[in-house]
C-alpha cells in the first residue's frame, strides 16, 4: 500500500489550524500542525512533509524567512503561503523563492484541495523523474565499470596479468578498498590474485581453500554470491583475515561460464552493512567478464603447453635418430674395417691392414666420446654434475690446455687474449676445459680456414671473470640464438667434412657453468661472426 | 672386361677411405665426393656406372642428389646411410634410388648389392629367348631393352626394366612377392617387400596412362603381381 502524504500545516489560530487538519485527514492525508515558526522548524528538521502550508505571519517569524529556511532543507516540498489581503506582496515574494502557490485567508476549502492536489501531482512528477535520472546513472555507471573491467582482462592472454588488471580495474571502479580472487584447481581453490590488501594480511590469507569449505568454498560450489554484512570472528574462518585487517563487511561472488564456477571474487570493506543486492549484481557482472578471460587464458595455456610438448617430443624424436645416426657412423667405420680384415675373398698389405686398426681405434675413441656426452647430459638432467672447485688463476686454466686447442685451430688463427692481473676463480679446472675447447671446437666448425678465433678474458667489476671465444664464421641467426643452448637443438652452416654432432655440446657448458654459478650466453650477426661468452663470479 | 667406375659420395673420410680400399681391392675404379655438390660435378663429368651414396650431407643433401641424378641419368644408387628408418628408405627407394644399405654394413653385403645392381643393367647375353613383348599399348624390345606405350618411349632405370621384364616374361602367372625379390633382387633381399611396392609404384607412374587403376600390372593383394595379357 502507498504510504500517505503527509502535509504541516504551521499557523498560529489554533482554530483554524484544527479545521484545517480536518479537511485534509478527511482527504486521506496525513497531518500535522505547529504553532509557531520555531515548532516547525524543529519538525521539519527531524521528518520529511510531502507539503507545507505557512501563513505568512507569525508572531516569531518572518514567514517568507521561514519559507527560505524549509526549501533549504527540503528543495522538493511544495509550500503553500497563507495570506492575509495586507500581505500580498510578501505572498508575490514567496512565490518568487520558491514556494508552490499562495492563498488567501479566509480559505475556500476546495480551492486549498485542489491546490495541494496539484502541487503534490507536480511532486510526484520531479521524485520519478529524479528517480529515472538516478536508476539511468546507476545502469551507466555499471555498464562503464563492465566495460572497464572487460577491456582490462582482455589486454591480455596471461593469466596472471589478466587476474591482477581485474583486480586493479575492480577497485579503481567501485572504489572498495581490498578485493582477491581464487581459482578452481583439482579439488582445491587457490588464491591467485589481492589487492590493497596489507603484507601481513597477506601472510595470514589461506593460500588453499577447500572446494566445500567456509564463505568462499560454498560460493564456488554453489555458484551463488553471498553477503556478510558484519564480520564476525570465527563464524567465517577462511575469512577471519578480514577481520584482522578491519574489514566490516564483505561480499562475494561466483567466476561463473554458462553456470559452472571456476573461482571465486571476493570484496571487502571497512564499513558494515556496505553491500545491497545493486552492488551484488555488478560484482557478479564483473565476475562473468573476469571468468571468461581466465577460462580463455587457460585454454591458451593449455594449447600452447600441448604445442612445447608436441616440439618437446619431436625434438626427442629427432634427438633418437641422431644420437643413432652419430654411433651408427663411427660404429660404421669400425665394423667394417674390422669386416674388412675378416674377408677371404681379398688379402690387404700390411701398410692398409693397419690403416684399417688406426681407423678402427680413432672411431672407438669417437663412439667413447660420444657417450660421454650422452652420460654428461643425463647426469646434468638429474641434477648429478658434480664440480670440484678449487682457486684456479683462469690464464693457468686456459694455457694448460694450449696443445689441444692449437691442434684443433690448425687451420685457422688462434689468438689469445688475457690480461696480466686476473682474480682468482673458484673452478673445476677439468669442467672449464671442457667447456672451452667445446667453444673453440664449435667455432672452427662454423667458420671457413684462415680466419681467426680469437679467446679473451676480462673483469667485469671485480665481481665476475668473463671469458669469451669469437670467431669470424657464419653467424647465428637471432632467432636461433636463444635455442642453441637448448638440448639436441643442430645449427646450420657447418662446413663441409664436418660430422654433425648430437646437440648436446652448449647445452653441457651451459649445465657447467651454471654448476658454477656462472652464466653462458651468445652474440652473434649472420655472416660477421659469433662471440660466445661465459662468466666466472670471483671469490 | 672393362673396369667399372664407382663413385662413393660420404662426408665422412674414415668412410670413403675405407670404402675405396675395399673397392679397389675388388677390381673397381673409385672416384670419391665429399659433399652433394661435388657429387653432381663428378657423375656429369667423369663416366658412372654406379653410385654409392651418403644421405646426410652439407650443402646438397643425399635426397636431393637422388632427384637430380634421376632427371637425365639411370645410372644405378645404393644409398649407404646411418639413418636406419623405414621412412627415409621408402622416401629415397621412391624418388629412384635403387638399393638402400644401413651402416653399420658387412663388406660382403655391400659387394652383393654392388653385383645386384650391375645384374639390373643387363647383359644382352641374358635377355629372355623371346624376342619382343606386346599388350595394349606396351611393347618392349628384349633385345635392345626398349619399352615404349603407344609408340613412345620410356625410360626406365635398370631395376625398374629388371622387375617390367620379369613380369612381362611370366605374363598372366601370378609372381608372389619373394618369387619377385629373388629373382628380381636376388635371394638376401627375399624380405625386403617395401622395394616391390616401391619399384611397382614407379613403373606404375611411367607405364600406367591412369597409375591409380593400372591396366599392365595388376596386384593381387597380400601375394604377388602379374601382367594380364588377355586385357578385356
Amino acid at each position: 500500500m502507498k504510504a500517505k502524504e503527509s502535509v504541516l500545516v504551521v499557523d498560529d489560530d489554533l482554530d483554524f489550524l484544527n479545521i484545517i487538519s480536518r479537511i485534509l485527514k478527511g482527504k486521506g492525508y496525513e497531518v500535522e500542525t505547529a504553532p509557531s515558526g520555531g515548532d516547525a522548524f524543529l519538525r521539519l528538521k527531524e521528518l520529511f512533509y510531502n507539503a507545507v502550508i505557512v501563513d505568512i505571519s507569525l508572531p516569531d517569524v518572518n514567514g517568507t524567512k521561514l519559507l527560505s529556511g524549509i526549501l533549504e532543507i527540503h528543495p522538493e516540498i511544495i509550500a503553500i503561503m497563507l495570506t492575509g489581503h495586507s500581505s500580498v506582496q510578501n505572498a508575490v515574494e514567496s512565490l518568487n523563492r520558491g514556494a508552490f502557490a499562495y492563498l488567501e485567508k479566509p480559505l475556500d476549502p476546495d480551492n486549498l484541495l485542489s491546490v495541494i492536489s496539484r502541487g503534490l501531482e507536480k511532486q510526484r512528477l520531479v521524485l520519478e523523474n529524479r528517480q529515472l535520472v538516478e536508476e539511468l546513472e546507476r545502469h551507466n555507471r555499471i555498464t562503464n565499470i563492465l566495460l572497464n573491467v572487460s577491456q582490462a582482462v582482455s589486454q591480455s592472454l596471461d593469466l596472471q596479468e589478466i587476474i591482477d588488471s581485474a583486480l586493479d580495474t575492480v577497485a579503481r571502479s567501485t572504489g572498495l578498498e581490498a578485493n582477491f580472487i581464487y581459482l578452481g584447481e583439482n579439488d582445491h581453490l587457490r588464491l591467485k590474485g589481492h589487492h590493497g590488501l596489507s603484507k601481513r594480511l597477506v601472510q595470514s590469507m589461506p593460500k588453499e581453500i577447500s572446494k566445500n569449505s567456509g564463505v568462499i568454498g560454498r560460493i564456488f560450489g554453489e555458484a551463488g554470491s553471498e553477503i556478510i554484512e558484519e564480520l564476525v570472528r570465527d563464524t567465517q574462518t577462511d575469512l577471519n583475515f578480514l577481520i584482522n585487517g578491519g574489514y566490516h563487511s564483505f561480499a562475494g561472488v561466483p567466476l561463473t561460464i554458462l553456470g559452472e564456477s571456476i573461482g571465486v571474487l571476493g570484496v571487502a570493506t571497512s564499513f558494515a552493512r556496505y553491500f545491497s543486492s545493486n552492488n551484488v549484481e555488478l560484482l557478479t557482472g564483473i565476475g562473468r567478464e573476469i571468468a571468461i578471460a581466465v577460462r580463455n587464458a587457460q585454454l591458451y595455456e593449455d594449447a600452447s603447453s600441448a604445442k612445447a610438448l608436441r616440439e618437446l617430443d619431436s625434438m626427442r624424436t629427432e634427438f633418437l635418430a641422431n644420437v643413432s645416426h652419430e654411433l651408427r657412423t663411427p660404429l660404421a667405420v669400425i665394423k667394417g674395417c674390422a669386416n674388412s680384415l675378416l674377408q677371404s675373398d681379398v688379402i690387404f698389405d700390411d701398410q692398409t691392414r693397419r690403416d684399417f686398426l688406426v681407423s678402427i681405434d680413432k672411431d672407438a675413441d669417437t663412439l667413447t666420446r660420444l657417450v660421454d656426452d650422452l652420460l654428461m647430459m643425463s647426469r646434468l638432467e638429474a641434477n648429478a654434475l658434480e664440480v670440484k672447485r678449487k682457486p684456479h688463476k683462469l690464464a693457468d686454466v686456459i694455457y694448460a690446455t694450449k696443445d689441444r686447442l692449437d691442434k684443433l685451430t690448425a687451420r685457422h688463427h688462434l689468438r689469445i687474449d688475457i690480461p696480466d692481473s686476473l682474480p682468482p676463480v673458484s673452478i673445476d679446472d677439468g669442467r672449464i676445459r671442457e667447456v672451452l675447447t667445446n667453444l673453440v671446437d664449435n667455432a672452427v666448425k662454423f667458420s671457413e680456414d684462415n680466419t681467426t678465433i680469437t679467446i679473451e678474458v676480462h673483469t667485469n667489476g671485480k665481481k665476475e671473470v668473463i671469458l669469451s671465444v669469437a670467431d669470424e664464421g657464419v653467424g647465428i641467426p637471432s632467432e636461433q640464438q636463444l635455442k642453441i643452448f637448448e638440448r639436441f637443438f643442430q645449427g646450420n652452416g657447418r662446413k663441409t667434412g664436418r660430422r654433425k654432432g648430437t646437440g648436446l655440446g652448449l647445452a653441457i657448458c651451459r649445465g657447467i657453468i651454471e654448476a658454477h654459478g656462472g652464466r653462458i650466453w651468445v652474440e652473434s650477426e649472420p655472416a660477421k661472426g659469433t662471440r660466445f661468452s661465459f662468466s666466472l663470479p670471483v671469490d | 672386361m672393362d673396369k667399372k667406375n664407382l663413385l662413393i659420395v660420404d662426408d665422412d673420410p674414415a668412410i670413403l677411405r675405407l670404402l675405396s680400399t675395399n673397392l679397389k681391392a675388388r677390381g673397381y675404379e673409385v672416384i670419391t665426393a665429399t659433399n652433394g655438390e661435388e657429387s653432381l660435378e663428378a657423375v656429369q663429368r667423369d663416366f658412372v656406372d654406379l653410385i654409392i651414396l651418403d644421405l646426410m650431407m652439407p650443402k646438397v643433401d643425399g635426397v636431393e642428389v637422388v632427384r637430380r641424378i634421376r632427371e637425365w641419368s639411370n645410372v644405378p644408387i645404393i644409398i649407404l646411410s646411418a639413418r636406419g628408418d623405414e621412412n627415409d628408405k621408402v622416401k629415397c627407394l621412391e624418388l629412384g634410388a635403387d638399393d638402400y644399405l644401413t651402416k653399420p654394413f658387412g663388406i660382403a653385403e655391400l659387394m652383393a648389392r654392388i653385383k645386384t645392381a650391375f645384374r639390373h643393367r643387363g647383359d644382352p647375353t641374358a635377355a629372355p629367348a623371346q624376342s619382343s613383348f606386346a599388350c595394349d599399348g606396351l611393347e618392349i624390345n628384349f633385345a635392345k631393352r626398349r619399352v615404349t606405350v603407344n609408340g613412345n618411349e620410356i625410360t626406365l632405370t635398370p631395376t625398374e626394366y629388371s622387375l617390367l621384364q620379369h613380369l612381362a616374361v611370366n605374363s598372366d602367372k601370378v609372381l608372389t612377392h619373394s618369387m619377385l625379390l629373388q629373382s628380381v633382387w636376388g635371394s638376401e633381399y627375399s624380405s625386403e617387400k617395401e622395394y616391390l611396392r616401391v619399384f611397382v609404384g614407379r613403373l606404375r607412374r611411367k607405364l600406367e596412362p591412369d597409375p591409380k587403376n593400372p591396366k599392365y600390372i595388376q596386384t593381387i593383394p597380400g601375394v604377388g603381381y602379374f601382367i594380364a595379357t588377355d586385357v578385356p
